[in-house]
């Protein structure tokens, strides 16, 4: 009978295709929209993931993001390094500064400073922070926002700001003004873009004090590498039983703040609507189909009930058709997703095919279409099968 | 006398219309024989197609007896009056019902097929009743490349393939021009012969009256006449 089903799915071909193409579309929506829900949470811990070094990382007892957070004492560091099973601890100062353009125009950047000795936590080549007074910059998967102008006439005028010049991306040996200091451009980098974006600037802890002074607290974090003997959990454990500081692994960090946006953020909170949205739309539209699907042959399967097929016959045949139109339709829906993210990530869009994208599409596609063969079923177990002498 | 193989007395069925009762069998009581092609006539709307539904189990009655192939039909449930219907009685409708994914092959396989014989032994089977029926060059074309004749043909085949012991037409020539329903009518009455099986043709087609053994009358749900 499995024949039979199968001949009965394919024989009406536009009908068949556009089963397909409806199942097909709502895999896509669905894997696309998490891949891209993905790719803006990876930009959410970005800060962590370019740190791969840090498997245990230290923060404020209150703090559950990268994104919202509070400084420790200054003396935690020393504190921390006196843990057992700490190979090496570094800081990380994280702050909010201002700089001034050459034209007078001004830029808020995330500052993020790190430690003078070994520059852990800076972007390559890191050397170039020993250099007095420098920063290196990043965009910060922001667009257009590092210029500084093209003509030497339009820099520090002395009549104002020339906030109409011709301007260029900033670069190697240009100067900017933050709290009245100057900083000079030692390189620019391209880590991983922030969500939300924002221009970046990294500098060492010595620089990091001097333009953001009067702070009583300045570390932010601390990045641990554990010794040889003792796993990241432990040593987690470990740094919060013996300090009272919050202590965790990186992908434990990575896990909360994904968390801590969900609940958080309003911007992620719409975008998770929409994606629900979406996917309960494509999910409405995919099983109305199916249904009618079936529904429309019910004609045929009331001669087959006559002749003597059992209801389970039926059911088998229609969860076959159900079946393989799921898995031909989630795997094209999928694979056009994939393409299509591969296409428009090179374009530097937030795309990030993880596992449970493709999984949650063929599942969801899979869900709905089960409960849609389940549905149409009922017509089929209730019609009286003497209805073929009526058709 | 011969062997009775369906025995129906005072079979009664009502349709709600709406609020409107319809009372479409008011106590009919039949016998059918063996090797016996009995024809149940009469004005649309009479209770025919209601009648042959209620005797092959497709369809429930509120009261009387029905007994075919000595089974109590109204006792049955549902899952092994569907196996005895699949094993015993084959249908021709009117509007063929063939399946028009299949081909005429597959189509007459069907009833093995639901029965789960092997593919190959089936499509042997079926190869021997499209010979029977005379349209052996045929058997892979679907329905839709088929005359009303053929898939007529095509429909006696696929209700014979299995060896019924009871056969139901239900306006087997109705669709069909004059020369095409003599020649599905002889090929029925030839079969029947040969398989020794009984059969009910319900119709309105007096041209193939001649083919009967019984002529049943029915009006408003009633046995008006019996002609032999």
């Amino acid at each position: 009978m499995f024949r039979v089903a199968i001949e009965m799915l394919l024989h009406d071909k536009t009908k068949y295709l556009g089963l397909l193409i409806g199942v097909a579309f709502t895999a896509f929506l669905v894997s696309f929209a998490m891949s891209y829900f993905a790719g803006f949470m990876t930009r959410g811990f970005a800060l962590v993931s370019e740190n791969p070094s840090a498997k245990v990382w230290v923060m404020d007892s209150a703090v559950s993001s990268a994104e919202a957070t509070i400084n420790m004492s200054n003396s935690s560091l020393g504190i921390v390094k006196g843990v057992k099973g700490v190979e090496y601890a570094s800081p990380l100062y994280l702050g909010d500064m201002t700089a001034r353009y050459a034209n007078g125009h001004f830029q808020s950047f995330q500052a993020i400073g790190v430690d003078d000795a070994t520059l852990s936590g800076a972007p390559k080549p890191a050397n170039l922070l020993r250099i007095p007074n420098s920063v290196i910059i990043d965009s910060g998967g922001t667009d257009g926002k590092l210029q500084t102008p093209i003509h030497k006439k339009d820099m520090w005028a002395y009549n104002g700001s020339h906030l109409n010049a011709v301007t260029r991306e900033l670069r190697y040996g240009d100067e900017m003004l933050i709290n009245s200091k100057r900083v000079v451009v030692a390189g620019v980098s391209h880590t991983i873009p922030r969500f939300p974006p924002r221009p970046l600037l990294y500098t060492s802890t010595s620089n990091f004090k001097r333009l953001i002074p009067g702070e009583k607290r300045y570390i932010t974090f601390i990045m641990v590498r554990p010794a040889k003997n003792i796993t990241p959990e432990k040593l987690a454990k470990r740094i919060s039983k013996e300090t009272g500081l919050k202590a965790i692994t990186s992908a434990a960090f990575k896990k909360e703040t994904v968390m801590w946006y969900l609940i958080n953020s309003e911007d992620v909170g719409d975008m998770v609507n929409m994606v629900v949205l979406a996917m309960l739309v494509g999910f409405g539209v995919t099983g109305v189909m199916l249904y009618m699907f079936t529904y429309e042959n019910i004609k045929q399967y009331a001669v087959l009930k006559a002749m003597g097929a059992s209801i389970k016959q039926l059911t088998d045949m229609i969860y076959t058709q159900v079946f393989i139109m799921a898995v031909v339709g989630s795997g094209i829906g999928v694979g056009i997703s994939a393409l299509f993210g591969e296409a428009i990530s090179s374009a530097s869009f937030p795309f990030r095919i993880m596992w449970f994208a493709p999984f949650i599409g063929f599942l969801g596609v899979f869900i709905v279409s089960l409960t849609a063969a389940f549905i149409s079923l009922r017509p089929i177990k209730t019609m009286e099968p003497g209805i073929v002498f009526k058709l | 006398m011969s062997k009775i193989i369906a025995s129906c007395k005072n079979i009664v069925k009502t349709f709600n219309a709406g609020e409107a009762e319809v009372k479409a069998l008011q106590g009919i009581t039949l016998d059918v024989y063996e090797n016996e092609l009995l024809m149940l006539v009469g004005p649309s709307g009479c209770g025919k197609t209601t009648f042959v539904s209620v005797l092959s189990g497709l369809l429930h009655f509120e009261s009387g007896s029905c007994k075919l192939l000595q089974k109590d039909i109204a006792t049955m449930d549902d899952v092994t009056l569907t196996a005895f219907r699949g094993e015993n009685i084959g249908f021709v409708f009117q509007a063929f019902n063939l399946l028009p994914s299949l081909s005429a092959i597959d189509n007459v396989a069907l009833p093995l097929t639901i029965k789960g014989v092997q593919r190959a032994e089936a499509l042997t089977r079926a190869q021997e009743m499209l010979n029977a029926v005379g349209l052996n060059a045929k058997e892979h074309i679907k329905p839709s490349g088929l005359s009303g004749g053929e898939q007529q043909r095509v429909a006696i085949a696929r209700a014979l393939v299995h060896n019924p012991k009871f056969i139901i037409c239900d306006e087997p020539t109705s669709s069909l021009d004059h020369k095409s329903g003599q020649i599905v009518m002889e090929l029925l009455t030839k079969i029947i012969q040969e398989k020794g099986a009984s059969m009910i043709v319900v119709t309105h087609d007096n041209r193939i009256y001649k083919y009967a053994n019984r002529i049943v009358h029915m009006e408003d749900g009633k046995i008006t006449k019996v002609a032999l």
